[in-house]
């Protein structure tokens, strides 16, 4: 990342509390202009708190947030230069699709050819042309969603952003709205807030995600930096899958796909195959090593190999050393 | 005998008591007013003049006016005050919010007549507003026992809770997220209740309106007890057909007159429900 793109949001101290003493504490952050980012922890950890503070549906207790160099705090949500996209009941359900998208330019008194053509535009943005007479409650989950997300871009917002907005929908439509965000992200180059709690999706979205966990920052970083580099025990165990495994009083971690497995002993790790799992193009083995169990990630050619309580060794590609002090240290091979 | 037959015995066995109930309570009654109203009080024979009695006879030409009167102002201040109440339950979440929340239900679980007293003893012109004024040297007479707007006054304090009750159940069911995708797409709090909050909750409103205003065309406790002697509330002119004169097919007649008033709000509960069909899936 250069130093010279241009911020588009700052969050400067930011705290927020709620009457139960949860919240978000002392929060800094800069987003550049065309840049997804993406808020990923467990549910309650605060990222959708963040997100509201962004988009005014909550005041902050301390410090400031701002776009384009403007302090935003004080403003109402209809005068923020943001848009969202909530996790579900997005859209108005006594208006047809083609009032839904029109409300927000109605309301900036946009002239009605312009409103039409913008309308047509956007229902082509997410493929969805030919439904402006329809009413929500016709579309599925999916297809409501894409209207939502195409009615907060016709408003041209300076940020997009989006609260969870996929995850009421099934896997594999999940797949393709995010490509298809993605796409539309690019092509129009906005930036993107996107809240999830689920790592794939934050994975394959963002340009950089900020993990959270209990109100607070773990990490920020490019997803491959998140990955490759965890800074704590919660970023390693949420991102992805990663072994603990305790040897000489020091824990070792190391990803499922790092481990060559073959069978017989002597590599770093000595054991027995607990269970054989395919998950299609892969299979997990689950391998007992004294007391723990280690996951590994093998192709079908070793696994039709293999059956429950074969002896099998492990060698460890990639490993770190997670230290309660020092945080992960890379084992050099 | 097969299967499906004793089936449908046990089904049309389960149907039949609650079946003969409702014909002989409520159908048969009905049936039998409608003829009777139609029916001249010594020969039997067909007539309307039960029915244009009420429409050319002033003093019951003007009960008819006056219960409509009486009936369309408590449903429209009730309505409003009810919308009131219930917005404000909505979107407000203090302490005191919750509070009335769990009050405003009150007024139901007291007896009809005991309400009815309560409220006499204190707006009657000899009543508890009148002590206070004359602690403070004034006389007042609100003059609001036997007159409309004693009638209307309990009514509210009848219907306001009722309504309330329907409206907030219409507003609870709107999701957050419908107004604050509102407010995100430019809409001030004024667009938001005319354009989001008043579309999705009109439903509501009708169907309380037209509640309230079935159960006051008829309503007999509070008119017999606050009402004037003239004009009257329907519920009394009835009565007084039936108890004081004796007069049976002319009570039919109003009777009958009563349940078209009636099916007016009916007809519009009906076909709101099915003009929303549209959006509502």
């Amino acid at each position: 990342m250069s130093n010279e793109r241009k911020v588009k949001l700052e969050i400067k101290d930011m705290t927020k509390l709620y009457d139960n003493g949860d919240g978000v504490r002392h929060i800094n952050l800069e987003i550049y202009e065309g840049e997804i980012v993406t808020f990923l922890g467990p549910s309650g950890c605060g990222k959708t708190t963040i997100l509201r503070t962004i988009g005014g549906f909550l005041d902050v207790t301390e410090g400031d947030i701002t776009v384009d160099g403007q302090s935003i705090i004080h403003l109402p949500p209809e005068k923020r230069p943001t848009a969202m996209v909530f996790q579900s009941y997005n859209l108005w359900p006594h208006m047809t699709i083609y009032e839904n998208l029109a409300f927000g330019l109605k309301l900036r008194k946009v002239p009605k050819a312009e409103i039409d053509k913008a309308v047509k535009d956007g229902l082509a943005l997410v493929s969805m042309s030919g439904s402006e007479k329809k009413y929500p409650g016709q579309l599925s989950g999916g297809q409501q969603q894409r209207i939502a997300i195409a009615r907060s871009l016709l408003l041209k917002p300076s940020l997009l952003l989006l609260d969870e907005p996929f995850s009421a929908l099934d896997a594999k439509i999940r797949q393709q709205m995010r490509e298809e965000l993605k796409k539309i992200q690019s092509d129009l180059g906005i930036t993107v807030i996107f809240v999830t709690h689920d790592q794939e999706e934050a994975m394959s979205l963002s340009h950089r995600i900020v993990v959270m966990n209990k109100g607070k920052f773990e990490q920020v970083g490019t997803p491959a930096e998140i990955y490759d580099n965890p800074q704590t025990l919660h970023v390693a165990s949420f991102i992805g899958e990663m072994n603990f495994i305790n040897r000489d009083g020091k824990t070792i971690a190391v990803r499922p796909e790092n481990i060559s497995v073959r069978p017989g002993t002597g590599d770093d790790l000595d054991g027995t195959v607990r269970t054989v799992m395919l998950l299609g193009h892969y299979v997990v083995l689950n391998v007992q090593c004294g007391g723990n169990v280690v996951k590994c990630n093998v192709d079908r050619e070793l696994s039709d190999r293999l059956s429950i309580g074969d002896k099998v060794t492990l060698k460890f590609n990639k490993c770190s050393i997670f230290d309660e002090e020092e945080g992960f240290v890379p084992v050099e091979q | 005998m097969s299967k499906k037959q004793k089936q449908r015995i046990a089904a049309y066995g389960l149907v039949l008591p609650a079946f003969l109930i409702v014909m002989l309570t409520v159908a048969y009654p009905i049936v039998s007013a409608v003829i009777q109203s139609f029916q001249d009080e010594k020969t039997g024979e067909f007539t309307w003049d039960n029915y244009t009695y009420f429409f050319t006879e002033p003093n019951q030409l003007k009960n008819i006016l006056y219960t409509l009167m009486v009936v369309v102002l408590t449903v429209v201040i009730a309505i409003v005050v009810a919308y009131l109440l219930a917005l404000y339950l909505r979107f407000t979440k203090s302490k005191i919010a919750k509070t009335i929340g769990t009050l405003y239900l009150l007024p139901r679980f007291v007896p009809a007549m005991c309400a009815v007293y309560a409220m006499i003893t204190i707006i009657r012109d000899s009543g508890l507003i009148n002590r206070i004024g004359l602690l403070f040297g004034h006389d007042i007479h609100l003059g609001m026992m036997y007159h409309a707007s004693g009638i209307i006054t309990m009514n509210l304090w009848f219907n306001i809770p009722f309504a309330a009750l329907m409206i907030t159940a219409g507003l609870g069911a709107i999701p957050d997220s419908i107004i604050e995708g509102a407010r995100d797409v430019g809409a001030g709090k004024l667009k938001v209740l005319t354009s989001m909050i008043f579309p999705l909750s009109a439903k509501d409103v009708v169907v309380a309106s037209t509640f309230v205003f079935m159960s006051n065309v008829g309503s007999f406790t509070t008119p017999y007890l606050m009402g004037g002697n003239h004009p009257k509330m329907l519920g009394i002119a009835l009565f007084d057909q039936f108890n004081k004169y004796l007069k049976y097919n002319r009570s039919a007649a109003l009777s009958v007159i009563m349940f078209l008033i009636c099916s007016v709000s009916a007809f519009v509960y009906i076909y709101t429900n099915l003009k929303e069909k549209d959006w509502e899936k």
